[in-house]
């Protein structure tokens, strides 16, 4: 069942209420573990989450075309994306690429879709949580600010549920299938 | 946030204004008078960002009266030609914003806005024009400041 939009009749979906979100761990002291989770996309005009279908076409003797997608691979550009004061994100991933730590990139991020333009505060959000994403600088550098470009690889291993704030500290609730 | 009382209360700590008289928009222009003059801040130049903030700029200029000397640069008493000495006072502004940009200390627009750059347009004051109906004449020096900052005040994630 399609799920309801919270705008009005022709009304259109302001860009920033589609979220990405970036949740990743870190090692903290003894054998505990830090979470860390930051809003992507500050500074960045123009992003989009890029669904690269594999897209088979055939046509039968009657002349009928059809089309399957095979696979999709989602990605997304962010560009610029500086490094900012408070960005726990600049932070882990300036330090990756400086070591060339390419396994702090593989896979290591939770990555949540919020569609805040669907539900509300009281129902919550609805939201897709991509497991065992890659998150991976492209390089660093640029003119009157450091720059370090990101691409997200989705992972499509996704849980569908909602989020119950805009937020930092929200809760993913994942639907319950019965 | 009122921006024009932020940038007011600002500038009034700057060594070259305090003390002074400082006018806002309308001034009666006598030696040492300070006009601040509000600029129309284009929309068209604000650049909204994914995430919902926007850069904006604030542009006002800042007008100096300086009452004029007939007094000629003779190479031996340059160190005290009057309107040499209003001129290099004018620039001590220019150096005091340029300096405050530099420690980042700025006006305050509120929680909402973060104020990313100062600067002042020009390397040196402009000289408008001389004013030679007035009793002293008056010269008239501007400088325009730009302050871009980041709004966050329509984002929606906290």
């Amino acid at each position: 069942m399609a799920s309801t939009l919270n705008l009005a009749l022709h009304e259109r979906a302001q860009r920033k209420s589609l979220i990405t979100v970036a949740e990743w761990e870190t090692p903290g002291e003894g054998n505990t573990s830090v979470q860390h989770r930051e809003i992507l996309g500050r500074r960045v005009e123009d992003s989009s989450i890029e669904l690269n279908p594999d897209i088979q076409t055939s046509t039968d003797i009657l002349g009928i075309t059809y089309s399957d997608v095979a696979k999709t691979e989602p990605q997304q550009t962010l560009d610029p994306a500086y490094i900012m004061g408070g960005s726990d994100l600049s932070s882990y991933l300036s330090d990756a690429m400086l070591e060339n730590n390419i396994a702090a990139y593989n896979g290591r991020f939770n990555v949540y879709i919020i569609s805040a333009f669907i539900g509300d505060a009281t129902n919550g959000y609805k939201a897709v949580k991509h497991s065992g994403c890659s998150i991976i600088p492209t390089s660093i550098g640029g003119d009157a600010y450091v720059a370090m470009p990101l691409e997200i690889h989705f992972s499509n291993d996704i849980t569908k549920g909602t989020v119950d704030k805009l937020s930092d500290d929200f809760v993913f609730t994942a639907d319950v299938t019965i | 946030m009122d921006k024009e009382k932020a940038v007011i209360e600002f500038l009034m700590t700057c060594p070259k204004i305090q003390g002074t008289p400082l006018y806002f928009n309308f001034a009666n222009a006598a030696n040492n008078t300070k006009q601040l003059i509000t600029m129309a801040n284009e929309k068209a130049l604000h650049r909204p960002y994914i995430d919902g903030s926007v850069h904006k700029r604030y542009t006002l200029t800042l007008i100096d009266f300086k009452s004029v000397a007939y007094q000629p640069i003779v190479s031996a008493a340059i160190s005290s030609n009057e309107n040499l000495e209003d001129f290099l006072q004018v620039q001590d502004i220019i150096d005091w914003v340029d300096g405050q940009n530099e420690l980042r200390n700025y006006p305050n627009f509120g929680q909402d806005c973060y104020i990313e750059n100062m600067t002042v347009l020009s390397d040196s004051p402009d000289l408008n024009g001389v004013d030679t109906k007035s009793n002293p004449a008056l010269a008239k020096y501007s400088i325009s400041i730009q302050i871009d900052y980041l709004d966050e005040s329509k984002v929606i994630w906290k």
